[in-house]
């Protein structure tokens, strides 16, 4: 690469002084508009941090209540909001949200990008994270926290009077950080497919980024489920509408089903990011790339997809038929063999390279081993026969924490030594670091072994106390030891990571002499990486020649500034070949407002205020519109940038060539997801009950729902024939198509809610009625938002920034149409021919 | 032999097994959940057993087809290793190659694994 004329000394500290002021982060108050990745990243890290130091501490209370029989330091009622908001908090506050945050954090260095593709959105889904966590953790300084365990199941959650505003305050405010959880995959899987640097092939591509892939597209179909349920839920406790009521039809067995569609995978969402931690730690400390790299896609792949086969093995008692316990029995059996495979890797690496030992190390070689014995439980309780013994009592207690521990803490903890330098530029105690690892190995297996035989003595779960002298005293009382050692451990590390140190230890920021890319960033710089190289190897450092040089002194692509605009490359999703320069907002009070207001609208409807709902709800949709104009589908001053080494890149693309239709495409399969769910809902109940639709019920206000599939579908043809017509350079016919659509839409609308309307139909009195309702409801919303997108469109059209060259609005929304439409008429459909075929 | 770039073997083809697994599975649980449900009476489960092979071997084929194809793409490796760390199209292709075949395996031995049950289970209770 030296053959490049860019890099002079003098033109070298031109352009880093260029970068720097593009990429300054704001100061003072105006920090609340940060939205640059590495800032973000921190905060999103430290917060889940805090919430597990939060959970943590709970717990300890609850192991200091069960250290002795008959003790009475906590009473029943707090003891269930200790375990409901340890559970709770831990993974769905800490667990999942701090992969987000170091995915944020450190991927975008890891592919030599400057920023992920929508840092606004990174933001946003931060501030929602934030409030939505201390919304729901506060409810338990107030007595008010749920207190239905972390799955809820109902009848006990759905019941008003015994479960209190707690179980409100789970649903609506985990549904909000389910949300933000769904805006952080989005991110990050365009962020993997289009923002690798040029030349990073699919097969050179860092095995972190994988695993992103990987867990973020879990998220896109683990979470809606649980959306959906939370969605009925909600809707059962604040109007009644029986869908797990089994006296008006409904089942709580379908809860269980929609909570653990998501639940197992969630607990392999947990676990691949930091599997993918040790990806990364164990090729640097032996030293030599991984073996078997083709073995951990595959075996991050395989578990991926075979996750979603387990559920039912957390229902292996509720009676369902046992032919199919056996398939979700096999299936668990099955997951071991991708499992296994990725531990095989690490272990072949670390005997084929030069072990340097060291801290993070230490860390990795203690997750394998406490994994590995959680697997074994693990592969016991997927055995029905076996379960049907343990099932609720301490030995599930066990392996749970054995798998997460193994799977998730130390890992993460190896994470957090080996990338700290990083992060800060500094380093972490090694002596300090294995004081801590052994108090913490030791803490948690005095704490969790002999929870196993507790178990097997018939403790139950969540109890909150016993009694003396049925053989599970001294168990007891070792967990609780155990469990302090533990936290001494923890804050170890904590004391460590908080204290003041001294300036970074080496000067290329590289302490443990990795090879993959993100040890080039530079820390002490906001625009991360100097000039965006050519990748040629998955170890860039180590096989490289010059390379580092190379980058420090700007001689690959954008080294410079000159536009005076945040850039970074988009590429093509296998060969990475740069495609185009995408111009990265910049800081915005607007993603912090649009999270407050969305956090409004949730924790009102907790209130049940319906109408400062309404309100925050309309507010939350001005900030986004205002965020969209001012922010996205940019006009940029000319065609062409040129990003050095003679290339010249389009500013501007639209369609399937750009990120936003990605982005898109990728909400819509979770929303698509989501949709399928509750199509799922109407399915159980009809083949749980003999006369589901209920008769002649069943085939009221079908001309109206007909009616409405038609007009809904005239909606969506407008839209398209407006794309069409805009590439073709219509203008007027743009217009006159999406005013057609906005009329057609909102026509769909009403007729579709006329049907139920009209015919009477009762939500509370039966759960056919209140089904179709709220399948109604879900689909009217769409459509409603669709209708809102067109006449964005109608806005953008007059104001001249939507035309026939500059077009991804209409793209974008057309895209949003497809998927809104398709689920418009299968819902309708159904609703209509359903109850006359049978 | 060079490859355009972009072109050959992409991710789509790679998750196809693994997606044939996850509709063979499907398939099989929802025919075992509605038998069950609605028809609690009946004790003779023959026909759903033999509807969970015609699907199995259905899926198998599948997967077996795009596995026999990927092979003749992955057999001819240019240089024989298994690393595909080169930055060409071509070694992606070869590379994506490769994980798909082992996610023939995989799916293969899950789609089986899930057939077991309706093999030796008689009954839905
Ligand atoms: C020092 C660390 C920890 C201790 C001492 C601890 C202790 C406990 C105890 C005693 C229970 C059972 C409560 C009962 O059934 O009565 C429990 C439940 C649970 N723990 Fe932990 N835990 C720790 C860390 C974690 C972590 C790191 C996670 C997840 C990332 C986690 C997730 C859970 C979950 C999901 C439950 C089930 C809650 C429920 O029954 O609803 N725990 N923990
Ligand atoms: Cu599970």
């Amino acid at each position: 690469m030296s053959d490049i004329h860019q890099g002079q000394a003098h033109v070298q500290d031109a352009q880093t002084e260029r970068l720097r002021e593009v990429w300054k982060n704001p100061v003072g108050w105006r920090r609340f508009s940060e939205v640059n990745n590495s800032v973000i990243g921190h905060w999103y890290t430290a917060t889940a941090f805090a919430f597990l130091i939060f959970a943590g501490g709970l717990a300890l209370l609850m192991r200091a209540q069960l250290a002795v029989p008959d003790n009475d330091l906590v009473t029943a009622q707090l003891y269930n909001q200790l375990f409901t908001m340890h559970g709770t908090a831990m993974m769905f506050l800490f667990a999942v949200p701090v992969f987000e945050g170091v995915a944020i954090l450190i991927l975008p260095a890891m592919l030599g990008a400057r920023d992920l593709p929508f840092p606004r959105l990174s933001a946003f889904g931060y501030w929602s994270f934030l409030i939505g966590g201390v919304f729901v953790c506060g409810s338990i300084f107030f007595n008010a926290a749920p207190t239905g365990g972390w799955f809820m199941y109902p009848p006990l959650t759905t019941d008003t009077r015994q479960s209190g505003i707690g179980a409100d305050i789970w649903l609506l405010g985990l549904s909000f950080i389910e949300v933000s959880s769904i805006a952080a995959a989005v991110e990050l899987i365009v962020g993997v497919l289009k923002f690798r640097a040029p030349g990073m092939n699919i097969n050179l591509t860092p095995l972190y980024a994988w695993y992103v892939l990987v867990v973020a597209g879990m998220i896109l179909f683990a979470f809606p489920p649980l959306i959906v349920g939370d969605y009925l839920m909600e809707l059962q406790r604040a109007f009644d509408w029986p869908f797990f009521d089994p006296k008006r039809g409904g089942d709580p067995l379908l809860w269980q089903h929609l909570f653990w569609i998501f639940g197992h995978p969630e607990v392999y969402i947990i676990f691949l990011p930091s599997i993918a931690l040790l990806a990364m730690i164990v090729p640097t400390f032996a030293q030599r790339p991984i073996v078997g790299y083709s073995w951990i896609v595959l075996s991050a792949l395989g578990t991926g997809f075979l996750s979603f086969g387990l559920w039912v093995h957390h229902m292996f008692t509720t009676g369902l038929p046992s032919l199919s316990l056996g398939f979700f029995s096999a299936a668990s059996e099955a997951v071991a063999i991708p499992t296994g495979a990725q531990i095989f890797v690490f272990i072949a690496t670390l005997a084929l390279g030069k072990v340097v030992s060291s801290t993070p190390l230490l860390f990795a070689a203690g997750a394998l081993a406490i994994f590995v014995f959680g697997g074994l439980t693990g592969v016991m309780l997927a055995l029905a026969p076996f379960d049907f013994q343990a099932h609720d009592t301490y030995f599930v207690v066990a392996h749970l924490h054995y798998t997460l521990f193994g799977g998730m803490i130390f890992p993460l903890l190896a994470g957090v030594y080996y990338y700290y330098p990083f992060a800060t530029g500094q380093k972490l105690s090694d002596h300090a670091g294995r004081v801590a690892f052994w108090l913490m190995f030791v803490g948690f297996n005095a704490t969790f072994l002999p929870m196993h035989f507790t178990g097997l003595r018939g403790m139950p779960r969540r109890v909150f106390t016993y009694p003396a002298d049925v053989g599970w005293d001294w168990f007891n009382f070792i967990s609780s030891i155990g469990a302090f050692v533990f936290a001494v451990g923890f804050s170890v590390v904590l004391i460590d990571v908080l204290r003041p140190k001294k300036q970074r230890p080496d000067a290329d920021g590289n302490p443990w002499n990795a090879g993959t890319l993100e040890w080039l960033a530079q820390r002490d710089e906001s625009f991360g990486m100097r000039t965006i190289p050519i990748i040629r190897h998955r170890y860039p450092i180590w096989y490289q020649k010059n390379f580092v040089q190379d980058v420090r002194e700007g001689r690959f692509y954008l080294p410079d500034a000159e536009d005076g605009r945040r850039e970074s490359l988009v590429t093509s999703v296998l060969d990475a070949e740069p495609e185009q320069c995408a111009r990265i907002p910049g800081p915005t009070f607007l993603t912090l407002f649009a999270a407050i207001f969305l956090g409004a609208t949730f924790i009102f409807a907790t209130y049940h205020w319906w109408i400062s709902t309404l309100a925050s709800a309309f507010l939350t949709l001005a900030t986004v519109l205002s965020w969209l104009w001012t922010g996205t589908g940019e006009i940029p001053e000319k065609q062409f940038r040129d990003i050095g080494l003679q290339r010249r890149v389009p500013l501007y693309r639209s369609g399937p060539a750009s990120t936003g239709w990605w982005a898109m495409f990728i909400t819509m399969t979770g929303d698509l997801t989501a949709f399928l769910s509750l199509m799922f809902c109407y399915f159980f109940y009809w083949t749980i009950h003999t006369d589901f639709p209920p008769g002649a019920d069943g085939r009221n206000g079908t001309y109206w729902l007909a009616g409405s599939a038609c007009l809904v579908i005239l909606a969506w043809a407008s839209t398209l024939l407006a794309r069409r017509l805009n590439t073709a350079g219509y203008p007027a016919g743009v217009r006159s198509a999406l005013y057609a659509g906005v009329a057609l839409g909102i026509l769909g609308v009403l007729a579709m809610l006329a049907g139920p309307w009209f015919s009477k139909m009762d939500p509370t009195a039966n759960v056919y009625p209140a089904t179709v309702w709220a399948i109604v409801i879900w689909v009217a919303v769409h459509t409603s938002v669709g209708v809102i997108m067109q006449a964005y469109c109608i806005a953008r059209a007059y104001a001249g920034r939507l035309t026939a060259r500059y077009d991804m609005e209409i793209w974008n929304v057309t895209l949003y149409w497809h998927f809104a439409c398709f689920s418009a008429v299968v819902a309708l459909a159904t609703l209509v021919a359903f109850p006359n075929l049978t | 032999m060079t490859r355009e770039t972009e072109t050959g073997h992409n991710l789509w083809r790679m998750l196809a097994p693994l997606t044939i697994w996850a509709l063979h599975f499907l398939a099989c649980y929802v025919a075992a959940a509605i038998l069950c449900a609605k028809y609690p009476q009946i004790t003779d489960l023959a026909p759903l057993r033999h509807l969970i092979f015609l699907v199995t071997f259905l899926a198998v084929a599948a997967v077996a087809y795009i596995g026999f194809s990927t092979l003749r793409i992955w057999r001819h490796s240019l240089d024989g290793d298994l690393d595909y760390d080169h930055d060409t199209p071509e070694e992606r292709h070869r590379f994506l190659a490769h994980v798909t075949l082992m996610l023939c395996a995989l799916s293969v031995i899950g789609i089986l694994y899930v057939a077991i049950p309706a093999a030796i289970i008689g009954s839905c209770r």
